[in-house]
This record gives structure tokens, C-alpha cells and sequence, in this order.
């Protein structure tokens, strides 16, 4: 493996870039447009699932030395679960180099992590020979991109009507007849869009038109009465039980389905009756168990602008300070990537969460996770200006005026649907309309581009802070005769350690191994506190010196000096192997 | 009752002999001796093709390939299997725990033979999964006795990169892996002064100084300087369920659920919402001792011998630990920079959550369930004459406590056996403490190695001077595990025979929900009252309170089977209730309608745990 990276260089290129040099690949592009795109796509559609698989294959065919798509299982509904790996053959088998693994969509609805996922796989393969770092990280690391977690409910939102599309389709009893899923909603009026159901009830309500705009349903304060009520979500009563609406597709939630703080329904809402008895966790989970060089991960979510750490629970415990120090960098850094975004722990900033799938990677899979919150209302107006004028009641752009603004003068009106009347056979006359399930939630397309890159950039930050292992100066001091002390510098060229303390006390992650190769008999090994001031070495108590059980890890951006006591001759070959950091050896010569 | 245990479980045996002689004595062909996969497979086909009572399927397969079986016991002509009430029974889900799956074929062959004794094969069915563990319990029938608990998952216990590298060897060839006690002026343990075959921990304060360590029979194979503490057996299945899981611990797998086994036997009873009892037999015990009125299980009770050989290798994960910080230096890749103090923070700008906030699961039985398990084990008590157990293991992750926190239902576990109740009270006094204080004549060991001998068991290896490759003069001893796990196999059949009538008692006592009365007012002009009112005839309540706590049981539902617009007022077409008590508690509902004279109506009550039944009334 080739690797021309060393500590510090990168920051010293960036600048050198920015006073004096300009790239090669620059230098070509000067005076003319930029170059034409392999594979020109568009980023302003979202995509339903066999959209999603066509893509894929289609930058399969067109990469196929660095990308291979699999499906690691198939849905409850049949549909493929799709993972596709960026490799490069050439600078090592995938199981050597640290994995960064980037899922999206568990959340039916929350749609958008799948088009940055295919924008990332798309991004590095365009860049790769034509951006330095992206070719570095591209030769350095492996990516393992799961565009939809959740197949069946990303479809149910985007080719049906698409209302409450968070859960999968494993059919649950939602009220408890003993028949599973037969009384959901349904598109009555044929528009293709399940709406909100209202009834005018002069003076009985709870709801009122605001006077500011009348497209405003606004609930009456308390000891008033308002002249609507909200009746529930476009539908009828299938199963004849005198309910509307009450056992819908699934019911459960596919991200309280994982094994780390893992609690029953009662505890933990739509956790299901035992982790991965979902397909789709479980094949992912079968996946990620069976590559333990993953060490980071990203799980898409939406909505509100978080970059989310666990714990999901106060009650589960707080990380290990080291591990948090690293998190912090991490997610501060991001905060600085993703404007309008919030570095938070999941049970403190957000609500508390058992179950959840970046708990179990972090605590039962050693790997530094986290979750990304897509999309805050702030990048609406995303101005400091614009962000004081919504503070001013009488604005156009307050309160729930600021949704009706956006909508005319930037959608154009494709978010609302007007109220309209329907003789409905349960309620009689009722009005149906409102937001169409787009809104909100999903940014608006036209910004789509920049969420992507903005997200994928900080994942691919994150990716390059995973461990990576190299070694450095060695040195041979003959004792007297064959008995040799021989140094040699381990280090670990980025922030995440090979082994978080977390990994460590679970014991959840192969301890790193440092072996001794050749014609050499090691008779004692140790740490050099500093290896430019003479004392006393940290020997290591073991029985297999030769094979040196590292079971914390080696600690990010940090050098450590070996020193064996050996006796032998010929060649003697070092090697420092972390599964979540790669593999790095240097081989002296004993003379 | 004084007559329990081995030697008082003959006497025992003897009154329920006494009780069955009646139907026809000895039943059929039953085993004498534990039975491997095959023996086992052959005997549970030869019981169901021999019977329309009963059939047979797998539930899945082991990690070796061995079906687990399900033997389902019913009538097949009485009311719709699926939604009858239900027992599950369990056995053998520590793979050392045969006399579990030799119970749970003795008590298909009892209910079989007895056309299911006290339970009602027409309206109730009972599922036994008799060895949930076959790859563990096939393990037992080995040349060596290694009394392992786990499945065959291949398993890097001690986390060295190397798997089911260091297993124990039977040194001395006598067929048991025992423990070895080695001379060591460092060492922790003392031969204990008043049974010098069993050992206690030095106490310091006492004066006594340590002279021995102890370790499991075998050598350093991988020389790590561990010895034997990474051999084959991967998970045991009893620790691999959801309630008080064991998080990352020895033997309880990856994650909750990990195991094939487990999955098919969680993938069985998720679907079978018809169970409403469950009786496993396994390591832990609630049944010999029901929970305290506080709703918490006795403590446990383990053998300290082969607990502090194992505490030899306590600190395997100690090594190997470095807080050598090293050289830090600047940023690398296109991050860097960075570092500093941890924040230690996660809230968000207006938002700070309450550490305290949100509900933790249950951890004792509900103190209103108590009452059905004392019942229950009160029942077992009599029916057995299992009066006190050997050894009980703290159920963390064990099945039977999945069954009641998150199934919801009653549900139990025993040993299967018991020992005898001691010569005097002063001889068990030490009992209660559990296996893990001072261990020695008082304790644990004692007990069960007097009531074991007392039997005319032989559980004990005297130890004999070992000249050990690696360690010199040792000597090798202690517990034949197998021996302290399960009874003779003469006892089978008398034991057998109890746990099947105790098996058809609960089953008895599952819940069973009638309609008891139905009227019907005419008020004229079409306009009808129809009320109906439901019964719980059996012992169980539909619900146990924390059925209703943990919303896993649903609410009793009565339909009554009108169009909607037909009902003009009172209950809803679909009514439930949440709980309704047993031994006869009654519930009402009535709807006024309107319906044509003369027409048939239908009511339909679904019980999830108490069946389901309809009742068609006549309008006029």
C-alpha cells in the first residue's frame, strides 16, 4: 500500500495550495469550464426504491474497480437491502483498511440520507485523480453506503400517498383485534395525497381560522371555543370496528430495534419483541458483525439540524472521558461544516432513545457513530437578518406565516393543498387539506446540493479520523554478541483510537496484536515513556512477547516507542495490527 | 412435607404413585437413563406416531444442525388450537441440564397416556420444546463430563484473537473435568477446616493465610498464563433473553438474542400470543421457592469450588490494558487541530432534558401476582414434594423471566429435583447466603455434598496428588458436575411422572373465558337491548397485573356483530375489558340496536390468554 501521507502535511499542503501552488489538475481547467462530469446526474429529484438500485448499478458500471454492489438481505417486503462498498483493490484487500459505514432512511420518511449517500458514492468516484485528499481518503479507507435501512417504508412514502411512513411493514396488531394492519388510511379523494380531515362545529371546536391568513388553523386558547374540530388523517373505517384509521401498515419503530439498552414495548415504544427481529437491523447487523474493521458510522436521520451522539438514555451511563474528548472533536468540527446544526447528545438535547442503532455500533461494536438530524427550519431564512425579522410578530415571515411565505414565493404554492369539502361516511361533511407530506421534514429540493455535500463532507472528515496505523524510526543497538535492543516507533496518524475505551471495557473489539517475526527469541519488551530521555522502560507482563496483546488500543494522534530485548540475527519484522486501524510492519536488521 | 429430595423424593414418588394407580400404574416404556439427540428424537417420535394427541415439528435448527423440537399435545377435534389457552413448557436450555429434557419427555408421555390428566385436551394444548440446547446437551454424552451450559457457538471467550483456544483436559483421565489445587504461599484459598475436601477462602482477619490456588483441571494450552479459560460451549442460552440481560458478560453472547436457538424459540412465542403460562426447567428456581411478598426471587445458591477455580482467570482482561499515553502531535488528514478539555455536554440551545426522566422496566413480580405464584408453587410443592433446591442460579437473561416481565404471563423455572430437607435446622442455617461469602461446611458446597452423599450419590473426586506438566505436585478433585446437575436416572420416571401432573395442574389453571349469559330486550319498533355476560372459569386471571402493566397481554375483547351504524347507544361495537379475575368473576356489556325481528345476532368474546368463543342471539 502506498501511502505518501505523513503527520502534519496535509494542513502544510492545504496552505501552499492557497499562497503559491496551484495543482496540476487546476492548471488544466484554467480558462475554460470545469470538465465534464463521467456521469452526469441530477440532485434535485428524490427517488423511490428501484430508482435508488438503478442508480447504484449504474455507477457500478461505470466504477467497477472501485465499487461493488451487494444486497446483504431483502426487506420484509421483498425489497433489496442494498449496501455498495468503495474499495481500491489496489492499495489493499478490504479488510485491511478501517471501514466507514454510512446508513440512512431507517425512518421511512426521513428520505434524504439515501440520495447522500448515492451523491457521496457519486462525489468520490468523480473526484478520485482529479481532488488530492479525495484520492488519499479513496486509497486509504473503505466506504460501505446503505442508502435506504428501511425499503418498504421509504416506497409506502414516496409511491403512495405516503402518511406515516416512519415504521416498516413487519405487520404489528396496532389494536389488538387479533388481525394485523387492516385499518389504515386511504387517499378517499383520489388526489394522490392522504390530507387532514377537519369539521366545521360553529362554536364546539377547538380550532379556529387565524385572521392573518386563512390557510391557518390555530388552536383556541383555553376557555374559548373555536369552530373546528380536527378529525385525524384521511380515511375510513375498513374494519367495521367503529375506529378510523387504527391499525395502520407495521406500527413500530425500526430504529428501538437494536441490542445495546435494548427495552420492551412498554419501556420503549415500537422496540418489537427483541432486537434484530427485524430483517432489515438484522441483516444490517449480520453485515457490520461480520466487518469488524468498521470504525466509524453515520446513520441519516431527519429532522432538525443535529450531529447526535449516544447515549440514547441518561440511565444507560456517560462514555469514557476519552471517548467523549473524541466525540467532541468530531462534532464540534461539524458544527463548524453544518451550519444550523448542533453537536448534541441524543437523551439530553433531543428525548431519550433505547434501542437505537448508534448505540449498539458505538457500545457493542466499538465504533465511533453518529446520527445526523437533516434539515433545521433556520435554513428557510438563513440569514441573520431574516432570522431577527421572524422575532417581529407582524412580519410575513413569523410564526406559521413563515411556512405559507416560503411555500408562495419559493415553492410556489406545490407544498399546500386548499381545503375542500367531502361527504365522508363516517364523519358526514367535512373539509380535507393541508401540508402535503413533503413539507417540512424534507428540505426543499432546489437546496438539496448543498445539504448533501455540507453532510457528506462532514462524514467524510469523520472518515478520515479513523485510526490508521503507520511506523516510524527504528533503531538497532547491539548489547553484546546476539542480544540486541531494538525501537521502534508505533503511531497512529489520527484522531479515533484503534480500540475506544467503551470497545475496551465491553471487550467487544480483537485487542490490537503486535508481533515479532524472524530468526529473533524475544526475551522482554516494553514502552519507552520518552525515548529521548534515558529511564526506566514499561515492561510488559505476558507470556507470548512475540504476540503482544494490546487490549486498549493505541490512542489517537500519538507515537509510541517499543523497545525488545532480543537475541537472534537476520532480519526481525515488526507489525502492529489493529482490526479498525489497518496494519503497519518495519523490518530491522539485527546487526 | 419432611419426604423430599433424592431420598425422600422416592417416598414422594410413592404418594404419586399412590394417586395415578388408578388409571393404570408405571406408564409405558418410560427411560431410565438420559437419552443423546438421537435416543431423544427416536423416543419423542415413537410417543407422537403413537398418539393423535400429539404432534411434532422443529422449531429450527441448532448451530450443529440438530432440530429443535416442538411437541404440540391437544385434541385435534376440539375448538381452533391457535386460540386456545396455552402452556409452553421448556427444557434443557443449559446444555448440562438433561433431567430437563428427560422431564419434559416424561411429562408429554404423562399427558399423552392420561389423555392430559387434569387439563382439558379439548379446549387447551400444551407446547413443550423439549431441549432447546441439543448441541450442548449432545456435548454431555461425551468421553469427558465438562458440564458446559453453552451452545456451540465457536467463541473467543478471553478476547485474544484466538478461539476456543485453551480448553480444560481431563488430566487424570477419570472422565470428568474437576478442579486442581496447587500449593501457593500466594495463593487465596485454605483447605477448609472442617471438610477437608472442600476449600474456603483465607480470612485474614481470622488469622488463616492462603496456601493454595485453585484452577479448572487442565493446562495452559495457548501459554498465555491463563489456564483453560477459553474452550469450546459459546453462549448459554438461559443468559441470552431480554429481562436483566447480562450485558457483554461471559456466555451471554454478542447481544440479547443472539443464538439461533433462541431466536426460533422467541420466533415461536411471539407468534403463539395463546400461551399463557410458561414452565421451564433450568438453573434458577421460583417455583420450590415462590417470590417474597415483595415480589423478589430467592438469592442464589452456587458452588464456591468450581466458582474460585474459575476466579483464576478473573483478571484475563487485565492484561494487556496500557495507559502509556505516548507522543501527541498536531491534526492529521484535512481535520486536525482540535483537542482540548470534553465538554461533557450534549444539550442544545434551549433544550436540557432531565437526567431522571422516563420509566425503568420492572425488576420484581408485580405484588399483585405474587399471590398466583405462591399458588402455583404452592401446587408444585404438593405434587412433587420438592421442597428445597441444591443450587440456583441468579436469573439474568434466563427465559423464564423474559416469559413473565415481557410476555407477560406466569412463568416459572425449577431444577426438576431437590435435596433433602437437612438432619437438623442448625445444618441449613448457612444456606441463605448464597455461594459467594466465605464459602466452606456452612455453605452451599456442604449442603449439597451431604444431601448428594446422603443419596448414595457419588458427586465428589477425592482429590489425589497429580504430577502436572506445568505446575508440579498438584492435586485434582471436587464436584462431578453432572452428577450435582441432575439425578440418577432410576429417578426419572417417579420424577417424570410428578412434573406431568404438575404440568396439567397449571394447565388447568390457565384462564378460560365464557359467555355465561346473553338476553335480549324488545323495546319495540325494531329497537333491541342485547347484553351478554362474560366469564372467567379458570383460575388465572385473563391478565396478570403486569400483563396490563407491561401492555404485552391484550384486553379481553367482546364484538358484538352489527354493522356500526345499526348500533343506536351503549357499548361500543368492540368493548374490552382489561382484566378479568378467576374462579368465576363475571363482566357485562350491552348495546341497543336496531335490527330486524327475528334476526340472529352474533357476539364474539376473544380472549387472548382465555380463549375465544361465540354466542348467537335471536332478536325479538
Amino acid at each position: 500500500m502506498t501511502r505518501i501521507h505523513i503527520k502534519g502535511m496535509a494542513i502544510a499542503t492545504l496552505v501552499m495550495v492557497l499562497a503559491t501552488a496551484v495543482p496540476v489538475q487546476q492548471l488544466a481547467a484554467q480558462g475554460s469550464s470545469d470538465p465534464e462530469h463521467t456521469l452526469p446526474l441530477t440532485w434535485d429529484r428524490w427517488l423511490d426504491h428501484d430508482e435508488i438500485g438503478e442508480r447504484l448499478r449504474l455507477m457500478e458500471r461505470t466504477w467497477p474497480e472501485f465499487l461493488t454492489l451487494q444486497s446483504t438481505g431483502t426487506s420484509y417486503g421483498g425489497r433489496e437491502m442494498w449496501v455498495m462498498t468503495i474499495n481500491n483493490p489496489r492499495t489493499g484487500d478490504e479488510m485491511n483498511k478501517a471501514a466507514m459505514f454510512i446508513e440512512a432512511n431507517v425512518h421511512g420518511n426521513e428520505i434524504q440520507g439515501a440520495e447522500i449517500t448515492l451523491y457521496t458514492i457519486w462525489y468520490l468516484m468523480e473526484n478520485y485523480g482529479r481532488i488530492d485528499e479525495i484520492t488519499r481518503l479513496v486509497d486509504e479507507r473503505v466506504f460501505h453506503l446503505v442508502p435506504s435501512v428501511n425499503p418498504d417504508g421509504r416506497d409506502y412514502f414516496m409511491d403512495e400517498a405516503g402518511s406515516g411512513a416512519r415504521t416498516g411493514h413487519v405487520p404489528v396488531d396496532s389494536d389488538g383485534d387479533g388481525v394485523a394492519d387492516e385499518d389504515g388510511p386511504e387517499d378517499l379523494n383520489g388526489n394522490g395525497i392522504i390530507e387532514q380531515i377537519r369539521k366545521y362545529v360553529p362554536g364546539e371546536g377547538t380550532h379556529r381560522i387565524s385572521h392573518v391568513d386563512s390557510r391557518i388553523l390555530e388552536a383556541v386558547p383555553p376557555g374559548e371555543k373555536g369552530d373546528w374540530v380536527i378529525l385525524g388523517r384521511e380515511g375510513i373505517d375498513n374494519d367495521g370496528d367503529g375506529r378510523v384509521n387504527e391499525d395502520p401498515v407495521g406500527g413500530y419503530d425500526p430504529n428501538r430495534n437494536y441490542a445495546s439498552d435494548w427495552q420492551p414495548n412498554y419501556i420503549q415504544g415500537g422496540s418489537m419483541n427483541y432486537p434484530f427481529e427485524l430483517p432489515e437491523a438484522r441483516a444490517l447487523n449480520d453485515f457490520m458483525m461480520a466487518r469488524p474493521n468498521i470504525a466509524g458510522m453515520q446513520s441519516f436521520h431527519n429532522t432538525g439540524g443535529m450531529i447526535l451522539r449516544g447515549p440514547g438514555a441518561a440511565w444507560y451511563g456517560t462514555y469514557p472521558t476519552s471517548d467523549i474528548r473524541v466525540y467532541d472533536e468530531l462534532g464540534e468540527w461539524g458544527e463548524r461544516m453544518l451550519p444550523y446544526y448542533n453537536y448534541i447528545v441524543i437523551w439530553r438535547g433531543l428525548y431519550t432513545v433505547h434501542g437505537g442503532s448508534i448505540d449498539w455500533t458505538n457500545d457493542g461494536l466499538g465504533i465511533v457513530s453518529f446520527s445526523n438530524e437533516l434539515w433545521n427550519g433556520g435554513q428557510y431564512f438563513n440569514s441573520p437578518l431574516l432570522q431577527a425579522q421572524r422575532q417581529d410578530p407582524n412580519s410575513p415571515i413569523s410564526g406559521q406565516r413563515s411556512r405559507f411565505f416560503f411555500d408562495d414565493f419559493l415553492e410556489f404554492g406545490d407544498q399546500y393543498v386548499e381545503w375542500t369539502p367531502f361527504e365522508h361516511p363516517e364523519y358526514g361533511s367535512v373539509e380535507m387539506g393541508g401540508w402535503k407530506k413533503l413539507a417540512g421534514r424534507v428540505n426543499p429540493r432546489f437546496l438539496s446540493m448543498e445539504l448533501f455535500h455540507r453532510n457528506m463532507a462532514f462524514t467524510l472528515y469523520h472518515a478520515d479520523q479513523m485510526p490508521l496505523m503507520s511506523m516510524g524510526e527504528s533503531t538497532v543497538e547491539r548489547v553484546d554478541g546476539n542480544l540486541f535492543r531494538v525501537r521502534v516507533d508505533i503511531t497512529n496518524e489520527r484522531l479515533i483510537p484503534t480500540i475506544t475505551e467503551r470497545a475496551r471495557q465491553n471487550n467487544v473489539v480483537r485487542p490490537d496484536l503486535l508481533t515479532v517475526d524472524g530468526n529473533v527469541d524475544v526475551i522482554a519488551a516494553g514502552w519507552v515513556p520518552n525515548k529521548f530521555l534515558p529511564g526506566p522502560t514499561q515492561m510488559i507482563e505476558q507470556e507470548e512477547l512475540d504476540r503482544i496483546l494490546i487490549r486498549s488500543g493505541h490512542t489517537g494522534r500519538t507515537t509510541r516507542t517499543i523497545e525488545y530485548l532480543v537475541s537472534g540475527s537476520g532480519s526481525m519484522t515488526v507489525q502492529y495490527s489493529a482490526l479498525k486501524g489497518g496494519t503497519a510492519s518495519t523490518t530491522v536488521q539485527l546487526r | 412435607m419432611q419426604l423430599a429430595g433424592i431420598r425422600g423424593l422416592r417416598a414422594a414418588a410413592g404418594f404419586v404413585m399412590l394417586a395415578l394407580v388408578a388409571p393404570g400404574g408405571a406408564l409405558r416404556g418410560q427411560a431410565t437413563s438420559y437419552l443423546d439427540f438421537d435416543g431423544l428424537t427416536r423416543e419423542l417420535r415413537s410417543l407422537v406416531d403413537g398418539s393423535n394427541l400429539a404432534t411434532m415439528r422443529s422449531l429450527g435448527t441448532s448451530r450443529e444442525g440438530r432440530e429443535i423440537w416442538l411437541v404440540e399435545i391437544r385434541n385435534p377435534s376440539g375448538t381452533p388450537v391457535d386460540t386456545r389457552p396455552g402452556l409452553l413448557i421448556v427444557g434443557n436450555l443449559e446444555g448440562d441440564h438433561l433431567v430437563g429434557s428427560a422431564l419434559a419427555l416424561e411429562t408429554i408421555r404423562y399427558l399423552i397416556d392420561q389423555n392430559g390428566g387434569e387439563a382439558n385436551l379439548d379446549e387447551q394444548v400444551v407446547y413443550v420444546v423439549p431441549r432447546l440446547n441439543p448441541d450442548g446437551a449432545e456435548a454431555m454424552f461425551a468421553a469427558v463430563h465438562h458440564a458446559r451450559r453453552g451452545n456451540a457457538r465457536p467463541y473467543d471467550d478471553d478476547n485474544d484473537g484466538r478461539i476456543d483456544e485453551d480448553p480444560p483436559e481431563d488430566l487424570n483421565g477419570d472422565g470428568f473435568i474437576t478442579v486442581m489445587r496447587v500449593p501457593d504461599p500466594s495463593g487465596d484459598y485454605i483447605i477448609h477446616p472442617d471438610d477437608a475436601r472442600l476449600m474456603k477462602r483465607a480470612d485474614a482477619g481470622e488469622g488463616e493465610s492462603g496456601a493454595y490456588t485453585l484452577y479448572r483441571e487442565g493446562r495452559d494450552s495457548d501459554g498465555d498464563g491463563f489456564l483453560n479459560e477459553d474452550g469450546a460451549g459459546g453462549v448459554d442460552l438461559n443468559r441470552n433473553f431480554q429481562h436483566a440481560y447480562p450485558y457483554y458478560e461471559r456466555d451471554a453472547g454478542p447481544h440479547m438474542v443472539s443464538e439461533s436457538e433462541a431466536r426460533a424459540l422467541m420466533d415461536f412465542v411471539v407468534a403463539q400470543r395463546n400461551i399463557g403460562a410458561i414452565l421451564t426447567f433450568g438453573h434458577s428456581d421460583n417455583l420450590v421457592t415462590a417470590p417474597n411478598a415483595s415480589g423478589g426471587l430467592a438469592g442464589p445458591k452456587i458452588l464456591d469450588l468450581p466458582a474460585f477455580a474459575d476466579a483464576s482467570n478473573a483478571d484475563v482482561f487485565d492484561k494487556g490494558v496500557f495507559r502509556t499515553q505516548g507522543r501527541g502531535f498536531g491534526g492529521g488528514g484535512f481535520g486536525g487541530g482540535g483537542g482540548g478539555q470534553p465538554r461533557l455536554r450534549g444539550a442544545q440551545p434551549g433544550r436540557d432534558n432531565d437526567p431522571n426522566s422516563g420509566r425503568r422496566p420492572a425488576t420484581t413480580v408485580n405484588r399483585q401476582d405474587v399471590q398466583y405464584f405462591e399458588a402455583v408453587s404452592e401446587a408444585y410443592g404438593e405434587i412433587t414434594g420438592i421442597t428445597r433446591v441444591g443450587i440456583n442460579r441468579e436469573a439474568e437473561g434466563a427465559f423464564f423471566q423474559y416469559g413473565y416481565f415481557q410476555f407477560g404471563v406466569p412463568s416459572f423455572s425449577t431444577q426438576g429435583w431437590g435435596l433433602p430437607e437437612p438432619e437438623s435446622d442448625e445444618q441449613g442455617a448457612g444456606e441463605g447466603r448464597g455461594g459467594r461469602g466465605g464459602g466452606g461446611a456452612d455453605g452451599t458446597d456442604a449442603a449439597v455434598l451431604a444431601a448428594l452423599e446422603g443419596a448414595g450419590i457419588d458427586a465428589f473426586v477425592d482429590w489425589t496428588p497429580f504430577d502436572h506438566p506445568d505446575l508440579g505436585d498438584v492435586e485434582i478433585g471436587g464436584f462431578r458436575m453432572p452428577a450435582v446437575m441432575n439425578p440418577p436416572g432410576a429417578e426419572l420416571p417417579e420424577l417424570g411422572r410428578a412434573h406431568g401432573e404438575f404440568a396439567a395442574r397449571l394447565t388447568s389453571m390457565l384462564p378460560r373465558v365464557r359467555i355465561a349469559d346473553t338476553e335480549v330486550t324488545d323495546h319495540g319498533g325494531g329497537v333491541f337491548t342485547v347484553s351478554v355476560e362474560i366469564e372467567n372459569t379458570g383460575y388465572f386471571p385473563t391478565s396478570l397485573q403486569h400483563g396490563v402493566v407491561s401492555r404485552s397481554v391484550q384486553p379481553t375483547m367482546v364484538q358484538i356483530q352489527v354493522p356500526p351504524e345499526a348500533l343506536l347507544t351503549g357499548d361500543a361495537k368492540s368493548s374490552t375489558v382489561q382484566q378479568l379475575e378467576g374462579s368465576g368473576a363475571r363482566a357485562r356489556f350491552a348495546w341497543v340496536i336496531r335490527g330486524r325481528q327475528g334476526a340472529s345476532v352474533e357476539i364474539r368474546v376473544r380472549s387472548q390468554k382465555g380463549g375465544t368463543e361465540t354466542a348467537t342471539v335471536t332478536l325479538r
